[in-house]
């Protein structure tokens, strides 16, 4: 059984922040146009996972710092991920004249 | 209620309310300007989560850097670029609908789970401040993933400036 | 010293693989200087092998090491040294030695000379790897091996389309014996669980050898002629000869050394180390006595009639390897390999010197030679040494082993073969005489190429003088003389094979057949006083069937390449219109399936996402509805 005076703020609270940014970055990244804001949404919702991971580095019944150094990882890779991006994104950009995600369908049939 | 408590919910409620207000500017710079305040607002839940030192790291890179990488892609390209307003068309609706439905979800698994005490009688820095404990963790225990990440890092570096650089057959 | 006879395969394949380091540009001299010397030291070990071997007979042993296991069974490697093989080391490595020089001469200036010794080598490896196995699963893999390298070098001169021709041919007849003795090794394993010769051996005497489907007399028979098969692939017997004459294409030592003396002999050495396994069975016995005698004569009667050089000397070894088998399947297990070593000797000489004669005048056509004594002194009389051997008169090597195999041939009541091979004698020494007249007696043919024509240089000179040597008195090492010492020496591996006593009513006559056969070769060739053309139209027919080598290209290029094409034609009409049309529905199926699903891929990544998204909802939804407690 968990020991020490209990801490202020409640698990769920913290992972249903966590949960409705998440769900807020996944629609930016669905509906947004600018390929930009579909970018920046993705980052929102690794900041939710993030979230999560501090929670839990501090609010479970085996507190360790584990979480919080994965959440240093994904701050980096997240970091990396968004230079390449951008760079992707200027690079179409200057190919196509367009930065907006409907226009990206080579792919199309 | 306690004061954490009440910081807790102020500082949600700002994330929430930059994160909406994200979604529903027209012009993407201010789009990306709302995308800093949840930036901030997200250091300071780790700050009252106790972890100092990603709180820091959080604002260094993300509200530092990567908005401001943001800011200037956005001035790089079409910065008068503007969304439409909310369109009733089948991928929106869906969107939204399966958005909203994965929240509630995700919140009623939330609800149902019996989340255990925490034993705030361990300290996770062990004695030492949090920036030290981080350090010997990430040089004793993670020295390889942290070494890899270093690697991930340069690769993503040289990989950006190869993709960005200007080439001649582009013209 | 026994304990060493791995040193005598390995000396060539260390020398092949110098070669192969120093690669295609490697200069002749030394190319050739590595292989002669390391081949000759091979040959100097394999000569203390033998004497040591013949000097204690204990010294016969097999060397195995474990190589690996399959099921409960074990599979070992190794080499073993007994009598038969140690001759066959000597044997193999002396004509390899020579040949090897006298290719110095032959190949000079070819553009792939340092490829041609590599081969060579390679070859001299195998072989003697073959020579000096202990058991039949590493026979077969040098057999192959010697096979792959016949292929090559037959296809030596590949741009020859006829050369690419013979080398495929051989290859592929020689495959069909082989899928024969492949399945005999395999039905031994099978009922003997093992390889080794030994446990094979003793296991057949002892009648041990069963398997559930064959009763144990019928396997032993079974085996033994599905073995013999294989032999029958390697040394050209009938019905599977087609391919030696061919093999022609390749270069002439090539000939000499795979073709005359070495490869196509491994067939009867096969048969002669398999004897004990062949002694179980009397049926097994009389096939391979049968095939020996049939090929004997049908290679001695094509003989007669070939106009090119080098086609005469291959079907007449053809023949002589029929003789060989005949004298194994009579029982007269020495003499048939006492002949394989005199003819090794005598047939390396008549290919080499036909090679000396080729490399001075340029065409392999008899009618094209003539009078060539006179240039080419030291080849006359060499080839006349093999001739005389090769003929069968007193005191030549070919006198003492043929004789030894027809006396044998009629004391054991074979009284047919022995007539076979009293005619295939006396066309022996009509044909190869035949020859010797047509190529170096009489009026140059074509002045041209008379003109041009030189002895080869000493490289040539002296491998074709030791060889002539050998002919002549090889035969001594098993006379009455000196008791018969090869046969004792063959013979003291145990109670293999029959001895038969000498004959000398026997003997004269098969002198007095073969000084006809001279004679009759000289009265058409020599000093004529019929034309052969004559003689050619008084037989007609017969002659066409000699000529045309009894019809067997023509036989078999109907029967077994037709009933191929007409097999591969079945084969093709299911191919086609069942197989493919399976695979053809499919295929539409799949591609109209695709052609209305495409409208799917509309190119929108987020369009993808919303799928996802409600995928993955979906899933949750069904784990949460699963764990319960949630809704």
């Amino acid at each position: 059984m968990a020991g020490g005076a209990p801490f202020p703020i409640p698990t769920g609270s913290v992972l249903a922040l966590a949960a409705i940014l998440f769900c807020i970055g996944l629609y930016g990244a669905l509906t947004k146009r600018n390929l930009i804001i579909v970018l920046v949404s993705i980052e929102l919702m690794l900041n939710a996972a993030n979230i999560n991971l501090v929670a839990f580095s501090k609010l479970s019944d085996k507190p360790s710092l584990n979480g919080q150094i994965f959440s240093l990882f994904t701050i980096t890779v997240a970091a990396a991920e968004i230079a390449v991006g951008l760079a992707l994104l200027l690079a179409i950009f200057r190919l196509r004249k367009t930065s907006e995600v409907k226009d990206l369908d080579v792919h199309k049939w | 209620m306690s004061g954490p408590l009440i910081a807790f919910y102020v500082i949600s409620l700002c994330i929430l309310g930059c994160a909406v207000l994200m979604l529903s500017f027209r012009k993407v710079i201010y789009m990306a300007l709302a995308i800093g305040g949840v930036f901030v607002g997200c250091a300071a839940i780790y700050l009252l989560l106790g972890a100092e030192f990603v709180g820091v790291a959080q604002i260094l890179i993300y509200a530092g850097a990567i908005t401001i990488l943001m800011m200037f892609a956005i001035m790089l390209t079409n910065h008068e670029a503007t969304e439409p307003p909310f369109q009733w068309n089948a991928r929106n609706v869906a969107s939204a609908v399966g958005c909203i439905l994965l929240g509630i979800l995700i919140l009623l698994v939330i609800r149902s789970t019996p989340w255990p005490q925490p034993d705030t009688s361990v300290d996770v820095n062990g004695g030492n401040s949090n920036p030290v404990a981080i350090g010997m963790a990430l040089f004793k225990q993670y020295a390889i993933p942290f070494e890899l990440v270093s690697l991930l890092l340069i690769v993503a570096l040289v990989g950006a400036v190869i993709l960005a650089q200007h080439r001649k057959e582009d013209e | 010293m026994v304990a060493y006879a791995w040193l005598v395969p390995l000396l060539p394949l260390v020398a092949y693989i110098f070669l192969l380091c120093l690669g295609r540009r490697a200069p002749e001299g030394i190319v050739t200087g590595v292989s002669v010397v390391l081949t000759f030291l091979s040959f100097l070990v394999s000569v203390a092998v033998f004497r040591a071997v013949g000097s204690n007979p204990d010294q016969v042993a097999a060397y195995t090491f474990h190589w690996l296991t399959v099921g409960s069974r074990s599979i070992s490697v190794g080499f073993e040294v007994t009598h038969l093989n140690a001759l066959m080391l000597v044997v193999v490595t002396l004509v390899s030695t020579l040949v090897l020089l006298f290719s110095k001469g032959y190949m000079h200036h070819d553009d792939r000379f340092a490829v041609f010794y590599q081969y060579l080598n390679l070859f001299v490896f195998s072989m003697l790897a073959l020579v000096i196995s202990p058991n039949f699963l590493q026979l077969y893999i040098f057999w192959e091996m010697v096979g792959l390298c016949s292929y090559l070098l037959v296809g030596f001169w590949y741009f020859k389309p006829e050369a690419a021709l013979a080398a495929k041919k051989s290859f592929i007849v020689t495959r069909i014996g082989d899928v024969g003795l492949f399945a005999g090794i395999i039905l031994l394993f099978l009922a003997s669980g093992s390889f080794d010769y030994n446990t094979i051996f003793v296991a057949a005497a002892a009648h041990k050898l069963t398997l559930g489907w064959i009763s144990g007399q019928a396997l032993v028979t079974l085996t033994a002629i599905l073995i013999f098969v294989g032999a029958i692939g390697k040394s050209a017997q009938f019905p599977l000869h087609v391919w030696l004459p061919d093999a022609m294409e390749g270069p002439t030592p090539v000939s000499a050394l795979i073709h005359a003396a070495t490869m196509v002999a491994a067939g009867v050495y096969l048969v002669a180390r398999a004897y004990p396994l062949f002694q179980a069975s009397p049926a097994a016995l009389t096939t391979v006595a049968w095939i020996g005698g049939i090929t004997a004569l049908l290679g001695a009667l094509i003989a007669l009639t070939q106009r090119d050089i080098k086609r005469v000397i291959a079907y007449s070894t053809i023949s002589q390897l029929g003789y060989m088998m005949m004298a194994l399947g009579v029982g007269a297990y020495a003499y048939g390999v006492f002949h394989l070593m005199t003819h090794a000797f005598f047939k390396a000489l008549l290919f080499l010197a036909a090679g000396s004669v080729i490399h001075a005048v340029h065409t392999q056509d008899l009618f094209e030679m003539g009078g060539l004594h006179k240039k080419l002194p030291l080849t006359t009389w060499t080839f006349l040494a093999g001739a005389l051997a090769l003929a069968g008169i007193v005191p030549f090597a070919g006198f003492w082993s043929k004789d030894d195999i027809m006396s044998a041939t009629l004391q054991s009541g074979h009284t047919v073969l022995y007539v076979f091979a009293l005619v295939a004698a006396f066309c022996t020494a009509f044909y190869i005489f035949r020859v010797f007249f047509l190529t170096f007696t009489g009026e140059p043919r074509n002045p041209a190429k008379y003109e041009n024509a030189h002895e080869g240089g000493w490289v040539m000179n002296l491998p074709l003088v030791v060889l002539a040597v050998l002919a002549t008195v090889g035969g001594f090492f098993n006379t009455p003389l000196n008791g018969n010492g090869l046969e004792k020496y063959l013979l003291a591996d145990g109670a293999v094979g029959v001895t038969y006593s000498e004959n000398v009513p026997l003997m004269a006559l098969s002198v007095v057949i073969a000084l006809l056969g001279i004679l009759l070769a000289a009265i058409l060739y020599w000093r004529p006083l019929v034309k052969p053309e004559r003689l050619a139209r008084g037989f007609g027919f017969l002659y066409q069937l000699s000529y045309r080598k009894f019809f067997f290209d023509e036989i078999y290029g109907a029967v077994v390449v037709g009933g191929g094409k007409v097999m591969a034609a079945i084969v093709d009409g299911v191919d086609r219109y069942i197989v493919d049309a399976i695979v053809k529905l499919v295929g539409r199926v799949v591609y109209y399936l695709g052609l209305g699903l495409k409208y799917t891929q509309t190119g929108q990544v987020q369009t993808y996402g919303v799928v996802a998204g409600f995928g993955l909802f979906i899933i949750l939804a069904i784990a949460m509805y699963r764990v319960g407690g949630v809704f």
